[in-house]
């Protein structure tokens, strides 16, 4: 058994706190039920606030202007923003700030810019590999399934030819979007020889960040859902009783409970993995492992928070369903548990018996 | 005298770790590796004396008591390295559950007369709790003990004594007032095998091992001074005394070594690169994977020398669950085979039945998983009652 690195936990103890600023615990949802089914989806002066609170360069090393936290902090940052159903993209221009060339990464680091990744061009697909093209600074490109693609001012485009820096309002570029159930949506990009610049590195490691960033953005929506859910559970009364004195219900609460505490420590496990700098095959396998997880658990505790309220969940005016919408759509977001079960089965090495 | 664990005192945890790990490949009874099933005390008596001859037999247990004195961190790491190797589990009770209550309640003249004949084997125990009508409503036990003169003298009758024809001594709950809260009116008693009036009868389990046993109790005499603590306070002394052990009825080892032999059988029966079965060993090896994870969280707890919570019930929750879930696939996968009484090929390792059916009462004992959720969902998640 792998002992966890130690993380530096005054720097996420920091961390958590300030995220109250943007999804307070146990604050309402009315400014996320204001956002959606909007475009652009989110709320640009929130966007400054995030970038004055630090975390669009959390992953940047701090000679360069950002705060040099590891996976560990930022899986405690996704949960907070999970439990806040924060619709902002933060964490997918959180994991490409350190990619992002220096005379960008500024304005991106204080918020005045919005940069996301556009790396997939197949559904269902982790392959970042590309047909993308870029060709004596131009770039063409078809990319699917960008969320919140409509707030941001550019993208990281993956290519065959390598990563490209592509202005959202360059000539030859088109932007259409599907609103998803959260109330955001997904972008279709497509760039035909628009004006791009190359920039090094690979998304490979980025897009791992994000796979995991996303499964501890569903604890955090599991998390706050189940203390929703028990706390209807304690005080609804029926048949002359709280429902969460019945057996049936207490046991299922158990299970879910369960669920989520293997999630947690899933994701722990995996973040603590990455920021050992583990080979790529040992880092995938464990992201695989906790957004596998993630994503089953997320989708149980969100349709058994629905039923274990009764109807008045299946009311939009109560948030149990803005928890479910969420994780309908990030439950297959960057691959799918199936997804990742075929991933863990094809890297993982044979289990050690250990029979020697 | 000298300290004859100074040696260990000097050694890091990694030290500590190779040197257990190296010793149990030197001492270790080959033969005893992974026994299919728990081990009656005549084949497990090897190992027992090799325990007590190297003084390692009661890793909990302070020095000043012969014990090896180890930090949980330590004990911890020696139970991971005796899981690791497929040590047979001894008949342990004596040193498990005996030796810290005397050590905690006990008196000095108990200490002085028991604790030396469990280091060495001598007096073997057996653990009177469980009883035909209390069985997950432990505290509604009926066995009584009525003082007479010098004598408590119980009647009554207890159940799934595990290894009771093994043990020359009973340690058991019993009631001694019976208008109290039925909590608050339990003693714990120590009472010789060869009481007259003491009668065992083993019962058969579904392995078809006699592993357990009905122990019959028809006015037998216990001297006073065998009541251990105060009279009516057993219950609590039991309760605590499952403090630290409760998280090793989560451990993994059980499902890894399950996990392993479903891979061997799938290989053997030809359906390892099935779709169907790859997608089915996956989740189940996911599974395995997060559940580790999980034990570690607690483990590391322990390690910092916290007290574990009612939240420790979640690994014993999964752990069997899980166990039970990999026996299932190799029961499925195993065709008709998985109705053979005796292992495939004569491979030990390929006995689906044989897992499946030891895989059943891991979650009826150590309170059945029905109760751990109740923990849960009490003590945890503060649902009403």
């Amino acid at each position: 058994m792998t002992t966890p690195i130690p993380l530096d936990d005054e720097a996420i103890r920091l961390l958590r706190d300030s995220a109250a600023a943007i999804a307070p615990p146990g604050g309402d949802f009315r400014r996320i039920r204001a956002l959606r089914y909007h475009l652009p989806g989110i709320d640009p002066a929130v966007w400054r606030q995030i970038g004055e609170l630090g975390w669009l360069g959390l992953r940047v090393a701090e000679a360069a202007g950002g705060a040099g936290l590891g996976v560990q902090a930022l899986c405690a940052l996704a949960r907070e923003l999970g439990a806040g159903l924060v619709p902002e993209p933060i964490l997918a221009a959180a994991v490409i700030a350190p990619l992002l060339p220096p005379a960008t990464l500024a304005a991106v680091l204080d918020g005045t810019r919005i940069i996301l990744p556009a790396w997939q061009e197949r559904a269902n697909s982790l392959d970042a590999a590309s047909a993308s093209v870029l060709h004596d600074g131009r770039l063409s490109a078809h990319k699917v399934f960008v969320p919140m693609a409509a707030c941001a001012h550019g993208f990281l485009v993956s290519t065959r030819d390598g990563l490209a820096l592509l202005a959202a309002d360059a000539e030859g570029v088109s932007l259409t979007t599907e609103p998803t159930q959260d109330g955001g949506h997904f972008g279709t990009l497509r760039a035909t020889k628009a004006l791009s610049t190359p920039v090094a590195g690979a998304l490979g490691p980025a897009l791992e960040e994000a796979t995991l960033a996303t499964a501890a953005y569903l604890l955090g929506v599991m998390d706050r859902v189940f203390a929703l859910t028990l706390d209807y559970l304690r005080t609804r009364e029926q048949f002359g009783r709280k429902i969460g004195s019945f057996q049936a219900l207490q046991h299922r609460a158990a299970d879910l409970h369960l669920q989520i505490e293997l999630t947690r420590a899933s994701i722990d496990a995996a973040a603590a993995t990455l920021d050992a700098g583990a080979s790529a095959t040992v880092a995938a396998c464990a992201v695989s492992r906790a957004k596998a997880r993630a994503a089953e658990a997320a989708l149980l505790v969100t349709r058994q928070a629905i039923q274990l309220h009764g109807g008045i969940a299946y009311t939009d005016e109560y948030d149990a369903g803005l928890f479910l919408r969420k994780a309908m759509v990030l439950a297959n977001l960057h691959g799918s548990a199936a997804l990742h079960r075929a991933r863990y089965a094809r890297l993982a090495p044979p289990e050690d018996a250990d029979d020697d | 005298m000298t300290d004859p664990h100074a040696a260990l005192d000097q050694l890091d945890d990694a030290g500590f770790r190779a040197l257990v790990r190296g010793w149990l490949r030197a001492n270790y009874p080959p033969e005893l590796r992974n026994p299919p099933h728990r081990l009656h005390l005549a084949a497990a008596r090897p190992w027992y004396d090799r325990l007590a001859a190297q003084g390692w037999l009661a890793p909990g247990w302070p020095r000043e008591h012969g014990g090896m004195g180890l930090s949980a961190a330590r004990q911890m790491i020696m139970i991971e390295e005796f899981e690791r190797h497929g040590c047979a589990r001894l008949p342990d009770h004596g040193i498990v559950m005996v030796g810290p209550l005397l050590i905690q309640h006990g008196s000095e003249a108990q200490r002085a007369r028991f604790l030396p004949k469990i280091l060495s084997g001598d007096h073997i125990w057996c653990q009177g709790y469980s009883e035909p009508n209390a069985g997950s409503d432990l505290a509604s036990l009926r066995t009584e003990a009525v003082l007479e003169g010098a004598h408590w003298v119980v009647n009554g009758q207890k159940t799934w004594t595990t290894l009771a024809t093994d043990a020359n001594w009973i340690f058991l709950l019993a009631r001694t007032d019976k208008t109290a809260r039925k909590q608050d009116g339990i003693s714990f008693l120590l009472v010789p095998m060869d009481s007259p009036g003491i009668s065992v009868r083993p019962i058969v389990n579904l392995e078809l091992q006699d592993e357990f046993c009905e122990v019959f109790f028809d006015n037998v005499r216990v001297p006073r001074e065998n009541l251990v603590g105060a009279v009516n306070r057993g219950w609590s002394m039991a309760k605590a005394l499952l403090g630290f052990e409760r998280i090793f009825l989560g451990s993994p080892r059980q499902s890894a070594y399950a996990l392993a032999r479903l891979r061997r059988l799938a290989e053997h029966v030809g359906v390892a690169e099935e779709a169907g079965f790859i997608e089915r060993h996956t989740r189940l090896r996911l599974d395995l994977a997060d559940h580790q994870a999980l034990y570690e969280v607690f483990a590391a707890r322990l390690r910092r020398g916290e007290v574990l919570g009612a939240e420790v019930s979640m690994l014993k929750l999964h752990q069997s669950e899980l166990f039970q879930r990999i026996t299932e696939a190799m029961l499925e996968i195993a065709g008709e085979a998985a109705g053979l009484l005796e292992p495939m090929a004569g491979n030990r390792d390929l006995h689906p039945s044989g897992l499946f059916i030891q895989a059943r009462p891991t979650s009826i004992y150590g309170g059945s998983n029905e109760i751990q959720r109740n923990i849960l969902a009490r003590d945890v998640l503060r649902l009403p009652g």
